[in-house]
């Protein structure tokens, strides 16, 4: 029997991704807030999203998103205070909505109060909550990650003659967790959001929270022991709160974060998202195959998060060099699409705005074993902006309307804090919630019968997965199947019709009934099943033995 | 009685399938159970180094083999190359297999590919020989990129060949081919081509498939219609060739009535592209050209002259019938000479080619019969290649079948006076 207890809440879960920045001004000053955010759990519950991820929302001198946090306990005041969080975090429980938020454990901004004592003296006692060295030398085999701005993982520090060690941006100091202090520290962090009565939270960068000499300085042995030492608390005393891995590596990497059910709850497939889109690209399921092929099993008490976009980059970190030159050639000609390794574009551009090619990737990535999560916009097919610096140009207010700042904010339109997406094809006159709200047949609205089927079966959130082969390789097909309940998923991954011959023996006896529709379909045989299906279309069949 | 069609329906689902390509290899066999396995590996290396972005295909078209030789092909299974995770080719690499009777044909062999090429809307496609115990990745990128990267039509193979290998292409292929149709292509009959998708349709689409000098060598066929279309030609050198271990004098037979009838016969159908066409041009080659090594090779020249000797005293009356006068006295006298001291030079020999390619046109007797006949004649010019370059050097070689090309060049006008003669005494 599939275990339905709440604490696994998670694995049924469907995460929405938004800034507070991005989603709703509330106040005119130009910067989204939780009030403004707050006023629109109801367009969140409506869509059917049960689970939101909020990106950093904490005092921060904003130098990397807020991914360069000043202060673990507060809210930035560009979008409210803890109070009204408190209020917006009650309002989205009482839609059923739960709370995922940022933990930025392996470093702080330079400005937080930790690294100023820290830098004020060698003899300070926060000294040794980061990692310092006179030298420049030490873990020379760590990668630079941010190739394009940082020349080294280690920097100078004029105020206390000394060089610190970061992983990502050189403001952003990394954490010692050889220190007991500083796990006390961020457990203390953790402890207070949960007080508060937050859901989950998102580790950021967790590869990287110890290093040591002669190794590549991830996914170390003393990393795990960490975060066992983080869920075996959080299991004790917060047994319904979620830990969720940001670790961009393979699968068979990542999964070693679930360790044996003790790390944690859930994990990003990176390596699945390039190779959707490289899939649909190719005509070929190849890609897709072949990287889930590769993923190994995990507890039963985890899960993978799957995703299309996020406010990074498009990674192709892993990706093989012949993979990652295909993604640049195909999805970012224009270099300046290009970022780190990856590409910095959102899901509709990316699809040449192609309304089929979108509702694929939406049908693959909520058919897929795994946790889906939908990036704000994306259900409206927002587009980017590539003129806008780092990734800036995937972050831009939500569009709501096609009225003043596209109903985002009452401020003046240069008062905001990144200019609206204002193109004749994904401006915010034309791409719009309250356009698509009104049309039946809109974006949104074919997403919120998405997941409206999405949530209608637990076969998607928590069953196996069996690849069909049928010779069509253009033709992605699998069967979900939970206990008796088994639904087959066919896609054609093409730009033209496809005939394909499905080996359904093994269903032989079943009603297929289209779930959608709920049409039926004729009953499974001995031979081999034909289906033909139109350019980029998909079919999933709820297989009935009556 | 049902209608017979030359793609299965089997086949044609597995085209279905496969869709739209960028690259085929066609790998026709006949009981190569031994190195089919070898080969698709190496085509499937070659795809995953040097094309892994591409949409591919290997198509086998099996006639009758009973070794196994389709089971093994399909079940081959091929190492990745290295690199990160094993993830190189980017998409699906297809296998068809299909088997289209029980008697090995190289002509249904050869439209069948041509066939999937076609509906495949193939870019570039090679052919491989199933016994190519030497093939290496180069060999088939060196065959398919000149069409798929710099739109060639048609890819002749260049190989480092022993200085008495390849005597066929030497004395009679290249120099006869390079005077008639202008352009110097070396290797008018080969186990391994590239060609582009618009040459297959274009063959396939020809109105020659009954023909029994196509169906025997429709390489050959396919090379001088390249030629004679104005496709874009060049030639790829892919290095050393073995010699298949069974060849052997008798096979020179079977191979002469093959390949030479299926070029003479198509001197007729393009008549009007090469009769006046004067000297001869190069054709764009890659890679080293036409390397020769001079170490081990050993040939029976004894019983080669006796089988000259025998030939012409026994088709004496068919001779008469071919030749011009003067060029059979010519031969009856060589043939008389003692075997230390013979000579068939370059004029006779060309001489006596043009009077066979214009025999052939003229029907003076049964076709097959006229082209039959040349095999003693050649069996006389390569036992004097053979006595001539007894200890030549590979330059000295090459020098001389350079003559022997300008030779060819030089007597072409005698062919066209008697190609044309008779047509005019016809009309």
């Amino acid at each position: 029997m599939a275990d339905r207890s709440p604490t696994l809440w998670y694995k049924d879960a469907i995460i929405y991704q938004l800034h507070v920045r991005a989603f709703c001004d509330s106040n005119n000053d130009g910067i989204g807030d939780f009030p403004g955010l707050m006023q629109k759990l109801g367009y969140l519950e409506a869509l059917g999203i049960n689970a939101l991820w909020l990106m950093p929302f904490f005092p921060s001198p904003l130098r990397d998103d807020g991914y360069d946090i000043a202060d673990y306990t507060s809210v930035h005041k560009n979008y409210g205070n803890l109070e009204e969080f408190k209020a917006f975090l009650v309002a989205a429980h009482d839609r059923g909505i739960k709370i995922i938020i940022e933990l930025v454990a392996n470093h702080t901004s330079d400005q937080h109060v930790w690294f100023q004592e820290a830098r004020s003296s060698r003899d300070n006692p926060k000294r040794d909550w980061y990692v310092w060295s006179d030298t420049d030398d030490r873990y020379k085999d760590a990668r630079i990650i941010f190739l394009d701005t940082e020349m080294s993982n280690w920097a100078w520090d004029p105020v206390s003659k000394s060089y610190y060690w970061h992983r990502f941006f050189s403001h952003q100091p990394d954490l010692n967790y050889d220190n007991p202090a500083v796990f006390d520290a961020m457990w203390g962090v953790m402890k207070f959001w949960c007080d508060i009565g937050v859901d989950g939270f998102r580790l950021d960068a967790v590869p990287y929270l110890v290093e040591r000499d002669g190794t590549n300085c991830e996914n170390l042995p003393e990393t795990h022991a960490i975060i066992r030492e983080f869920r075996k608390k959080l299991g004790e005393e917060y047994p319904d709160k979620m830990l969720l891995a940001e670790a961009n590596q393979w699968p068979a990497d990542v999964s070693a974060y679930f360790g044996n059910g003790d790390e944690f709850h859930m994990a990003f497939h990176f390596p699945l998202m390039p190779r959707i889109f490289m899939a649909v690209q190719l005509e070929d399921r190849k890609p897709i195959v072949e990287i889930l092929e590769q993923t190994p099993q995990i507890p039963e008490n985890c899960q993978w998060c799957i995703f299309l976009r996020n406010h990074d980059e498009l990674t192709l970190e892993m990706v093989t060099d012949v993979e990652r030159d295909y993604m640049y050639d195909e999805y970012a000609k224009d270099k300046s699409m290009r970022l780190n390794l990856g590409i910095r574009r959102r899901l509709a551009p990316m699809m040449d705005n192609d309304r089929r090619r979108i509702q694929l990737l939406n049908v693959l990535l909520m058919s897929m074993p795994g946790t889906p999560i939908i990036y704000y916009g994306d259900e409206i097919g927002m587009g980017d902006n590539i003129y806008l610096g780092d990734r800036n140009g995937v972050r831009t207010p939500m569009q709501w309307s096609g009225g003043w700042n596209s109903g985002f904010s009452g401020a003046d339109p240069e008062k905001l804090y990144s200019p609206l997406i204002s193109n004749p094809v994904y401006g915010y006159q034309a791409i719009n919630v309250d356009a698509q709200t009104r049309s039946p047949h809109s974006m949104l609205n074919w997403m919120k019968r998405l997941i409206e089927v999405r949530k209608s079966s637990r076969v998607f959130s928590r069953g196996s997965i069996e690849f069909l082969t049928p010779s069509n390789h253009r033709v992605l097909a699998y069967v979900r199947q939970l206990e008796t309940e088994k639904i087959l998923i066919v896609n054609n991954l093409s730009s033209s019709a496809q005939a394909v011959e499905l080996d359904l023996r093994a269903y032989k006896g079943n009603i297929p009934i289209e779930m959608s529709g709920k049409n039926l379909f004729p009953r499974i045989g001995d031979v081999p099943y034909l289906l033909t299906l139109g350019p980029y279309e998909s079919y999933g069949f709820r297989l009935r033995r009556l | 009685m049902a209608e017979e069609f030359l793609l299965s329906d089997d086949l044609l689902r597995q085209l279905m399938s496969v869709g739209e390509v960028d690259l085929l290899v066609g790998i026709p066999s006949h009981n190569n159970a031994a190195t089919i396995g070898q080969v698709v590996e190496t085509i499937e290396q070659t795809f995953q180094r040097g094309f892994p972005r591409e949409r591919v295909v290997i198509i086998n078209v099996d006639g009758g083999s009973t070794d196994g030789t389709s089971d093994i092909l399909r079940n081959t299974s091929v190492h990745k190359s290295s690199g990160s995770r094993g993830l190189t080719s980017l998409r699906t690499a297809h296998r068809i297999v299909t088997r289209y009777g029980s008697e090995s044909s190289s002509g249904v062999a050869f439209r069948t590919l041509l066939a999937a090429a076609d509906l495949l809307r193939a870019k570039a496609c090679a052919i491989i020989s199933p016994d190519a115990a030497n093939l290496t990745d180069a060999w088939i990128g060196h065959l398919l990129e000149p069409i798929y990267r710099q739109n060639f039509d048609f890819v002749a193979p260049l190989y480092c060949r022993h200085k008495f290998d390849g005597l066929l292409a030497r004395n009679l292929l290249y120099p006869m081919g390079r005077a008639i149709y202008g352009k110097r292509l070396r290797e008018f009959h080969a186990t391994e081509l590239g060609f582009s998708g618009r040459l297959a349709s274009y063959c396939l689409n020809q109105d020659v498939w009954r023909e029994g000098p196509v169906q025997a060598a429709p390489e050959t066929w396919m090379a001088v219609t390249s030629l004679a279309s104005d496709f874009r030609c060049c030639q790829s050198f892919l290095g050393p060739k073995t010699q298949s271990t069974t060849a052997s004098v008798t096979d020179i037979v079977a191979v002469v009535r093959q390949v030479v009838g299926a070029l003479f016969w198509s001197l007729e159908s393009q008549e009007s592209v090469w009769i006046d066409r004067v000297g001869s041009e190069p054709i764009p080659t890659f890679g080293p050209d036409h390397e020769l090594e001079s170490n081990g090779m050993r040939v029976n020249r004894e019983r080669i002259f006796e089988l000259f000797r025998s030939g012409v005293s026994e088709l004496s009356p068919i001779l008469k019938s071919i030749l011009a006068a003067d060029t059979e006295a010519e031969i009856q006298r060589v043939a008389a000479l003692d075997e230390r001291n013979f000579s068939f030079d370059h004029a006779l020999w060309t001489r006596t080619l043009f009077d066979f390619a214009a025999a052939y046109h003229h029907s003076v007797l049964n076709r097959d019969h006229v082209v039959q006949a040349l095999v003693p004649l050649y069996r006389g010019r390569i036992y004097s290649f053979l006595l001539q370059h007894q200890d030549s050097s590979v330059d000295e070689i090459e020098a001389d079948s350079e003559k022997l090309c300008l030779e060819f060049e030089r007597q072409k006008p005698y062919l066209v006076e008697k190609w044309k003669v008779r047509s005019e005494v016809k009309s």
